[in-house]
């Protein structure tokens, strides 16, 4: 499944940057994701995911790794997790860029992600439903956070 | 594999309800569980207790009362498609439930239980929205009715509180000069593709009412107003040339998602195809120039 | 409590229930299915587990006359009532004409859905004892099998049909 999101951020681009390796306020953005925890700083992170819909739970303890960082420009990641209970593992792949758009930012995201085994069977339709509305989800708190914070 | 759990099996809703309240979401309904066993033996859903509604007596049972059928939600998919009852009253609802699943989820399935699931790739929901059926929804102190259009919130989500049983399914009965069909589409083990309409024909044979749902395709079933407002007032010669356009509104209205059933713009089509289908058989058989519009569909 | 050591209060539910004519009582756990209870507590393995959600048969078990999926049903689901498995079809030593029609027309291969498309079709002959050969499929749906095309088994059904019509 591939994302692309683009938003224009009233906030200077180093502080969109800053604000993206803050760990706990970038996670507290992204719906369902928490017990975020930096193993090696700028290279890697966990976290956990946790998705709800309807009666249905799934938790993806994921390892996020930075490929590739260029400072104000543009960060590469990765990240996989699996949940044992479902016998399903989740692969994402990252790239945001930011680019000056005026006095403030335009961040873009694009996100390839797929899930394989039992999920992607099963639940096929539903995780497409609900990574768009996590996507669009993150990509609104993101934008509030870093226009309402001074 | 299922995980153990703890079952409760208590006599009144009441006591149903009172063991939702107390212990929250890791207790769970269970009555059929045809959807419920199988996410859980699939690791989707853990729920630590069942609490199994089938020794409250009184909830299977099918009535007519004045002009509606009342239907109790542990009524199986099995005892709804072999109704006399039904069959007399509601020819269409007989024939949908006699084509749910498979002839085993049938026997065991419940509707209250698919409708309570609200899985988005089921069929009774389509169709009781096109009747403009209504259900029932108890707790320990309270009951309430629920018109179908506001029942679905999204997929697997219904408007029933957490402590709220689903009783009864109440179906009115359509007026002579109607004619209902439901009609279906798909491969694999679930629907794609779901279409209920409901047409009643008043003075000079005009569309007097009109009712159509889509499911299967989107996250919910929902009805289709603009198709329906399209059709409303017309005669059948007129209506026969809008009903494509009508099946295109029916079509974006669906919200399909594109997955394992097929592209989105595939379901839409098949939708308008499914809704063409159902009009042109009710001209042809209930609304044919031989009889007056025939008996309740 | 034994240090560190909490052991869980198991619930357990006796049942009393007929597997092919023969009375059972015991003790089941919530969470055991049929399936279960029926191939590995009473050793009648002709039910399978296959796709273990309810779609391809090999599972069934008559539950009262009627066809389930016992993958998916929990085994205190029985208590009180009667069940046939493929075991119980023949009656002392004798084929049932279904079994006999099989055998006659090559009704299977691998032979795994065979337990299931048996009790179905029983089911149906109970029902309809002269069914249509569209009947016939529509009413065996869901039985599913991978090898013989599902040509035979029909030709199998509707033999066996109308020789159990001439018995009567």
């Amino acid at each position: 499944m591939q994302f692309e999101k683009q938003i224009a951020v009233a906030a200077p681009r180093e502080k969109v940057w800053e604000f993206i390796w803050d760990v706990d306020r970038f996670i507290a953005c992204v719906p369902g994701c928490k017990e975020a925890k930096t193993l090696e700083d700028g290279k890697i992170y966990t976290a956990t995911m946790v998705e709800k819909v309807g009666p249905f739970r799934v938790e993806f303890p994921m390892r996020i790794e930075i490929e590739q960082s260029e400072p104000l420009s543009h960060i590469k990641a990765r990240a996989s997790g699996s949940d044992s209970k479902i016998g399903s593992l989740m692969k994402i792949e990252l790239e945001v860029n930011l680019k000056e758009e005026g006095s403030g930012t335009l961040l873009s995201f694009v996100a390839t992600v797929d899930i394989l085994g039992k999920l992607a069977t099963l639940g096929h339709s539903m995780v497409k439903r609900k990574a768009d509305q996590v996507m669009a989800e993150f990509v609104e708190k993101l934008k509030k956070s870093l226009e309402t914070d001074t | 594999m299922l995980r153990r759990f703890h079952l409760d099996e208590p006599e009144t809703v009441k006591d149903a309800s009172d063991l939702l309240s107390r212990y929250g979401e890791s207790a769970k309904i269970y009555a059929g569980g045809t959807e419920l066993l199988l996410a859980m033996k699939e690791g989707l859903i853990q729920s630590e207790r069942l609490v199994n509604v089938k020794k409250i007596p009184g909830l299977d049972e099918i009535k007519r009362i004045g002009d509606s059928v009342h239907i109790g939600a542990l009524a199986t998919h099995r005892k709804l498609e072999s109704s006399a009852e039904l069959q007399q009253s509601l020819p269409a609802f007989v024939q949908m439930e006699a084509n749910v699943a498979n002839i085993r989820v049938r026997e065991v399935g419940t509707v209250g239980g698919n409708l309570c699931f609200a899985e988005p790739h089921a069929d009774p929901g389509i169709l009781l929205l096109a009747l403009g059926a209504g259900v029932v929804a108890q707790n320990a102190s309270n009951m309430r009715e629920i018109p179908m259009d506001n029942y679905f919130v999204d997929a697997f989500e219904t408007c029933l509180k957490p402590d709220e049983l689903l009783t009864e399914v109440r179906v009115p009965i359509p007026p002579p000069q109607s004619a209902v069909r439901y009609l279906k589409f798909g491969y694999l083990q679930r629907p794609s593709v779901g279409v209920a309409l409901r047409l009643s024909l008043g003075d000079g044979g005009l569309i007097r009412d009109v009712r159509v749902a889509v499911g299967c395709a989107g996250p919910k079933p929902c009805r289709v107003e603009e198709a329906e407002e399209l059709l409303k007032g017309k005669g059948l010669q007129e209506a026969s040339e809008l009903i494509g356009e009508a099946g295109q509104i029916a079509g974006r209205a669906a919200e399909a998602i594109g997955d394992l059933h097929g592209s989105a713009e595939y379901k839409e089509h098949i939708i308008q195809v499914l809704l063409k289908r159902a009009f042109h058989q009710m001209v042809q058989e209930e609304f044919s120039s031989k009889g007056e519009g025939g008996p309740h569909a | 409590m034994p240090n560190g050591l909490v052991r869980r209060a198991e619930q357990t539910i006796p049942v009393t229930f007929t597997v092919n004519g023969k009375q059972h009582e015991m003790d089941v756990e919530p969470h055991e299915l049929l399936l279960d209870v029926v191939r590995n507590r009473l050793g009648l393995t002709g039910a399978k587990r296959s796709c273990d959600m309810q779609v391809c048969g090999t599972c069934t078990l008559l539950l009262d006359g009627r066809p389930v999926s016992s993958c998916t049903l929990p085994a205190f689901e029985a208590r009180g009532r009667d069940i046939l498995t493929i075991e119980g079809l023949a009656q002392q030593g004798k084929l049932h004409p279904l079994q006999q029609a099989f055998i006659d027309k090559g009704g299977f291969q691998c032979g795994f859905c065979t337990p299931g498309m048996l009790l179905t079709a029983k089911t149906m002959l109970a029902e309809n004892p002269k069914p249509t050969k569209e009947e016939v499929i529509q009413y065996m749906e869901g039985n599913l099998c991978r090898c013989t095309g599902y040509k035979k088994i029909v030709e199998s059904i509707l033999a066996a049909a109308e020789k159990m019509r001439q018995q009567r």
